[in-house]
Parts: structure tokens; sequence; C-alpha cells
């Protein structure tokens, strides 16, 4: 392939040149990689934080009672929704805790211990104590545990919404990452909670679903609200404003990227430019022995692949080493590189270096050799 | 002698309208296989407008050039390069050699452009025209190491490594002094005889023109000499 050996030829016999557009494209590549990869961990982060530990849609009774086949409509709901991960039948009520004159009040959730785990990762996010709900036995978060002094092990007394005095054994202590779910929020079994509430075995208070794509949360609970005896809510409702910030973030995310995109490509097609200037004199003569118009224009385009690639894969390090050397400083979430979007970076670099070389082409396409070969 | 390159009526005006002008008017000549010949003329007389005719690198306003009897007129750019590449070597007055490369790759060029690959076969060419013209051992340096008479020697190496059916020739020795003008010349005599390749050169010096077997004057557009054994008219 002659146009591609006269092409990293002329790249080689310019070291400086191509070293520094090579280097102009990979602090291009590396920071589009980062500030893509910092955004999507950070929304991530966020994500998890806010509803990582929630149900994303709540389906409750249409007229504020029991949730009618509840066991039933979780099944279907796993069987026939896709993106749905879990769908629990729970019973829930409010209770409270009272020491002398201090009261706190708790929401107790009452569901079945693997459906739950699903919904709020409980099993791992025990920090004392083990992950049980046996009959009589209660999690409590780590706020509510230090604010009454409790441990795993220990015997608390709740009121519950007769009134009356129920008493309960912490089997563990979780950490939900949300100080306000963690002096709340307490689980507990489900026969316990029928108990409570004076429910029979099949009716229960709501059903919570754990979604695979929490964006997804509006358009399930459109589609399960299709049923008249329920209502759905869904926690992007709930959430607007988190949403508006979150959507805000990612359009700032990517007019940075764009912008940063758009430099890269105005440095490979000045380069190129420049550098199809100096040539002309090398390319005219290549003409007038008989090298065709495509064969001339392909040399730059060579040259661009080559700046692409060279200076995209060189940004792909840099990237990484931007990313790792992120994780050593001392913030609350680290970096995740997502090797598709990193790839896509590249990707996209390397098109970007081949776009820019449609200008060098045309004008070499155009060039008469005689402008050349008459002048020294 | 067959005839190799036929030219018919060649006219060229630069330019339309009121600032038409007119370089080439009328020109009709044929050239052998094999013909030693030079183009003189004065600066401006259209000479270099006849030779980039010639060469396929412009196209004529009116009139046409064949090559060995076909028409080069219809072909588009693609083609006369093709043809360029093909039948024809340029040596020009500034050597005009690529400086990112070596004696060695500049030489086998045109062969690479033409789609040659560059194996022991093309190596063995390029040393032979090398040696030819007593360039053997420079094979591997950068062309820009030359000295000013290698370099117009490495220029007609690499004009004659696809054994082109011509040699067109831009003041050659422009850049040259006495001594390697007159080496110069020498050797295109000689690569003449022994290759069997025509040589058309454009000069403006009478003497050097002196040197061909046939001199072909160019004045004001127009071909106003065609001279055969060495003679030219004195007031020329």
């Amino acid at each position: 392939m002659l146009s591609l050996r006269i092409a990293s030829r002329f790249l080689r016999m310019s070291p400086a040149q191509t070293g520094l557009i090579v280097a102009g494209i990979a602090v291009g590549i590396a920071v589009q990689i980062f500030v893509g990869s910092l955004i999507t961990s950070l929304q991530a982060d966020l994500i998890d934080t806010t509803v990582g530990s929630s149900p994303h849609v709540t389906l409750t009774a249409s007229d504020a009672g029991p949730v009618a086949g509840a066991q039933q409509i979780a099944g279907r709901i796993e069987k026939s929704e896709p993106l749905a991960a879990s769908a629990v039948a729970v019973r829930t009520f409010s209770a409270i805790s009272v020491e002398g004159d201090d009261s706190v009040p708790l929401s107790i959730t009452g569901g079945d211990s693997t459906g739950l785990d699903i919904i709020y990762g409980l099993s791992t996010r025990v920090v004392r104590g083990d992950y049980s709900l046996e009959a009589g036995e209660i999690l409590v978060g780590t706020g509510f545990a230090e604010s009454r002094d409790a441990d795993a092990g220990d015997t608390i007394e709740l009121l519950t919404p007769d009134g009356s005095p129920r008493s309960f054994v912490v089997s563990g202590i979780f950490d939900l990452g949300a100080a306000a779910a963690n002096e709340r929020i307490a689980f507990i079994d489900p026969d316990t909670a029928a108990e409570v509430l004076s429910m029979s075995d099949g009716e229960y208070s709501a059903v919570y679903v754990k979604l695979t794509d929490v964006f997804a949360s509006a358009d399930v609970a459109q589609r399960l609200a299709a049923d008249p005896d329920v209502e759905a809510i869904d926690w992007q409702s709930q959430n607007s404003e988190l949403l508006t910030g979150l959507q805000a973030q990612s359009g700032s995310s990517a007019l940075i990227q764009v912008f940063v995109l758009v430099a890269v490509a105005l440095g490979i097609a000045s380069t190129l430019a420049i550098s199809a200037v100096q040539k002309t004199r090398q390319i005219g003569i290549l003409k007038a022995m008989g090298m065709g118009d495509a064969q001339a224009g392909l040399i730059f385009l060579w040259q661009a692949a080559i700046l692409g690639v060279g200076g995209s894969l060189a940004g792909l390090g840099l990237g990484w080493l931007l990313i790792a050397g992120f994780g050593m400083a001392p913030v609350p979430f680290s970096i995740r590189i997502e090797p598709g979007f990193a790839a896509l970076s590249a990707c996209v670099g390397v098109l970007v270096a081949l776009a820019s070389s449609i200008i060098p082409i045309r004008k070499t396409s155009r060039l008469d050799p005689i402008e050349v070969i008459q002048s020294g | 002698m067959a005839e190799l390159l036929r030219a018919e009526s060649l006219e060229k005006i630069y330019g339309t309208g009121e600032t038409a002008t007119r370089a080439l008017a009328d020109v009709s000549f044929e050239l052998a296989e094999g013909e030693f010949a030079s183009i003189i003329g004065q600066s401006g007389s259209g000479k270099s407008t006849l030779l980039n005719l010639l060469g396929l690198l412009d196209t004529p306003t009116s009139g046409r050039t064949l090559y060995r009897g076909e028409d080069t007129a219809s072909r588009g750019r693609r083609e006369r390069a093709r043809l360029r590449n093909s039948l024809i070597g340029f040596v020009f007055q500034f050597h005009h050699l690529l400086p990112e490369f070596s004696v060695f790759e500049n030489v086998i060029m045109p062969s690479l452009i033409a789609g040659a690959r560059s194996d022991t076969d093309l190596r063995s060419r390029a040393e032979e025209t090398l040696g030819l013209l007593g360039l053997s051992g420079l094979e591997g340096k950068s062309a820009t190491a030359l000295s000013g008479g290698q370099k117009q020697r490495v220029a007609i190496a690499r004009a004659l490594i696809n054994r082109p059916a011509l040699i067109l020739a831009d003041e050659p020795t422009g850049n040259l002094d006495t001594t390697n003008t007159a080496a110069v010349y020498a050797l295109f005599r000689s690569v003449s005889a022994q290759t069997g390749t025509a040589f058309l050169i454009v000069t403006h010096d009478r003497a050097v023109a002196q040197q061909t077997d046939r001199v072909l004057e160019v004045r004001d557009g127009r071909l106003v000499q065609d001279v055969r054994n060495r003679y030219i008219s004195a007031s020329g």
C-alpha cells in the first residue's frame, strides 16, 4: 500500500509535529473518557444512594385497603414484566419506640427475606449481627440502633398502631447509605406483620417492585397501573428534581465532550492542512510521475488514520491513568471505566481524525503537478 | 524507425475573453522511437507548455497528441496519469527528488505507483539502473545527502526505472555546472543508445541543443524550425 507507506514516512520525518498532534488527540480522548466516566459514575453513585435501597415501583390498592391477590400480582409481574428484577408482597405499618419522654417513629416493612434482600440489598448491608427475619426478629438501621443504644441480640419494644407494645429481638443492624433510612426503616417477617395488622394470610399492604433499569420506572408503573384495582407509584415521579439535575448534568457533560471533540477535530484538521501545504511539492512530483488523484488523497487519509489511531490509543492509556489517579484521591466514590464508552470514545477519535482529512484530501486531489514542477 | 509520438496542430490558450493568451499555436511534429531530440526556445516561447502537453500533464485547447497511434485527447485525468507513468519518464530542472526517501526508494517510486511490488526483481532493476548512471553504492543514502550532479542522476534513474518509451527532460542541466552538464548529456546519449529510449530535451541553450540529433525550435508559441543533422539556423 504505497499511500500508507508515504503517509507513515511523511509523519516519521516530522516527529515533533506528529508527536504534538498525537498528544493533542490523546489529551482530547483522555478528557473525553475521564469526564464521561466521572459523570456516569457520579450519577450511578447518586442513583444508587437514592433508589438503590428502595423499591422502584410501589403498588397499593386503589381503595387504600389491602391489595387483593398481592402475591399473585407479584408472581405475575416477575413472570411477565421483562424489566422487573423482583416483585415482593409486603405488609407495612408504623410503630414508635418510646424511651421516657423520647419517642422515635419507625416505618416497618414485613416481607419475605429473599424478596426484601433483592429490593434493599439487605444481606450485603448488614454491618452487625445477621441477615435474619425469623418470627419475632427485627432488622434496624445504624441510626436507630445508635439512638437506642441497641446492638444485635438486644430486645427492643415498640408501640404498634393499635397502641399495644410488642417486643422484637434485633437480629441485625444495616446501613442503607442514607441517614434518614437508617433512622426510620426497619424490617420484620411477614407473619408477625400480619398479626400486628390483623391481616389474613393472603392480605398485603403493597407490592414492591425492583427494576433492572431504574429509569424505566415511569413506563413500568404506567403498565402496571392498567389494573384498575391498584395504584402504581414510581420513584421517578417522586424525585423529579433529582431527575432534572441528572439530566442537566448529562447535558452539560455531553456539551463538554462535544467541544472537546470539536477542539480535537480542529487540531487534526489544521495540522493536516499544514502538512498538505508542506508536502505540496512532493505530492506534485508524485502526480507528475503518474500517481492518481485518489491515491494522492489517500496519503492524507492514511495520515489521519495513523494520527487518529495512535492518538486514541494513547488517549485510552492517558484516560486510564487519570481515572486511576482520581481513584487515589480521598473522594467518597470511585470512577468506573465503562469499556464500551472508552472504546466508543476511541472510535469517535479515529472518526473525527478521518473526517478532519477531508480538506487536505480535496486540496491534494485538485493539485496540478504543473504548478509544482515548474517551480524550484 | 516507428513513430512514437505525434503532435497534431497543438494549441494552448490560457484564460478567456480579453485576458486570453495563446501560449502555443498549430504545433505539429512526429518523434520516432529512440530518437534523441531537443526543443529549443527563449524563456516564454511556449516550450514548457509544449512539454506539459506532450507529457500529458496538461490538455491542449485544440489539437491532439498521439502515442504509438493512440489518441490521448479523450483520456481522463486518471488514464493520463497511468499513461504518464508507463510511457514517459520526467527529468526536471530542479530534480524534484522526494527528500523523505532514500536514493533507492526515489528510484523505484514510479514502479510502486504503477503497482509493482518492492521485490527482488524491482531491486535488481533499480540497482542495474543506478549502476548505469554511476550511482552504485548510494542506494541507502538519503536523497538530501547527495551533490547536485548526483541528485540529477538519481532523477534520471527514476525516470528510467519503468523502462519508458520517452524521457522528457525540462532544462535538466539548468542547475548544473559545465562539467556536470556535459556528463549528463553524455549519459542521456549513452542511455538512449543502450535502452532505445527516445529523449526530448527542453533547453534554452543552443550549445546544449546542438548535442542532440534533432532540434525543434519554438518561438512565440509556434514551431519555427525542425532541423536534423545538428544544424541550426544562425538567425534562430
